[in-house]
């Protein structure tokens, strides 16, 4: 049996097959892989996406609480970063006692990691309940002090003697400690 | 002599066949080559994009990771803050409670308040009156209680009352308090 085909079939044929193998290469061997490659790829950066909204969402809700912690305790972080100053405090506490004079300001070192330095003090008051008021007041003032131990009253005609320590805290910075250096030979 | 009515035509390898195969495979290969390319494109897009929220997730982590760091510094100024505003309110409270303890009859003439004791020196009419009035309630605060006695000049009796806490009773005390 003879088959007939003419040589414009051949090269029709030909062509067909050539162009369909390498369709059909083209497809099996680059764009599947690449296809499945840009599902994963797809996948994968949904998920880095995902990853990226929990770490603005963390930011979001830690910035408000730091702004919230911010504003409810701005008293107390300008008070930690104030450098002390006794003329200052002479002024704003003058009110409670009849006399007041603060002595010896000297470095402690660290409580807490924070910069303490020593105040005594000593003042004349007319009753035990203006240093009541000077406690309250203390807790109010531009700085961290805690009056400590010992403290001393002592009658001294119509008025009380009264002596004792504060202890000023400061934030443990450079800033502050090349402050407090310079403070402390300085006597009032 | 003709043999055919037609007037011959000049033949080409561009068939019309041929034609419509080329066209075909051609609109085929422009789809596939068009997929690859965006294919490609996707790919460098997802690698751009993902670099791009790598470095935003570690910066916004740095930031974290800095507001932790204040927010844990203002938590603990506030802590020693109010640690210290309750120190200097139970100081207040230590000195109103030992002036109303003192009892009119007997007048303070120095009082020395120190972490763990105090120390006062005063006027009494006579000891009953300091034992009574004075040195059994300070006997109830304090641990350990001395008292001693020189006369004054209009007949009453100058006092020096030194009073001392036991550290380590107290300790045991206030073991025994949290365990009830």
């Amino acid at each position: 049996m003879k088959i007939n085909i003419s040589r414009q079939h051949i090269y029709l044929l030909s062509i067909s097959i050539f162009l369909l193998i390498f369709v059909l290469v083209f497809s099996f061997a680059v764009l599947i892989p690449k296809g499945k490659q840009y599902r994963e790829d797809r996948v994968e950066l949904k998920k880095e996406l995902r990853e990226l909204r929990k770490y603005q969402d963390f930011h979001a809700q830690t910035e408000e609480k730091l702004q919230e912690l911010e504003s409810k305790n701005r008293h107390i972080i300008t008070a930690f970063d104030a450098i002390f100053n006794p003329d200052r405090f002479e002024k704003q506490h003058r009110s409670y006692f009849s006399s007041l004079k603060l002595s010896q300001i000297k470095g402690i070192g660290l409580e807490e990691n924070f910069v303490v330095y020593e105040v005594n003090t000593s003042s004349q008051i007319s009753s035990p309940k203006s240093f009541y008021n000077f406690l309250d007041a203390v807790n109010k003032s531009d700085w961290i002090i805690g009056v400590n131990f010992p403290i001393d009253f002592k009658r001294d005609g119509e008025l009380i003697r009264s002596s004792f320590t504060m202890k000023v805290y400061c934030n443990n910075k450079d800033k502050n400690t090349t402050q407090l250096k310079e403070t402390k030979p300085e006597e009032k | 002599m003709k043999y055919s009515y037609i007037k011959p035509r000049a033949k080409s390898a561009i068939t019309s066949e041929i034609k419509l195969l080329v066209s075909f495979f051609s609109m085929t290969l422009v789809m596939l080559f068009l997929t690859y390319g965006f294919l490609l494109y996707k790919d460098y897009t997802f690698m751009s994009d993902k670099a791009a929220y790598a470095q935003e997730r570690d910066n916004l982590a740095t930031v974290i990771e800095q507001m932790k760091e204040e927010i844990s510094y203002i938590e603990k100024q506030n802590l020693l803050s109010q640690k210290i505003y309750t120190q200097n309110t139970v100081l207040k409270d230590s000195i109103t409670n030992l002036f109303d303890l003192v009892p009119q009859r007997i007048t303070l003439s120095e009082a020395k308040l120190m972490k763990n004791g105090l120390i006062l020196y005063g006027i009494t009419p006579n000891k009953e009156v300091y034992s009574f009035m004075l040195q059994a309630p300070l006997r109830s605060i304090f641990h350990k209680t001395y008292s001693s006695f020189y006369p004054a000049e209009n007949g009453w009796l100058h006092f020096v009352s030194t009073n001392y806490i036991d550290e380590e009773d107290n300790l045991l005390d206030m073991e025994d308090e949290d365990e009830n």
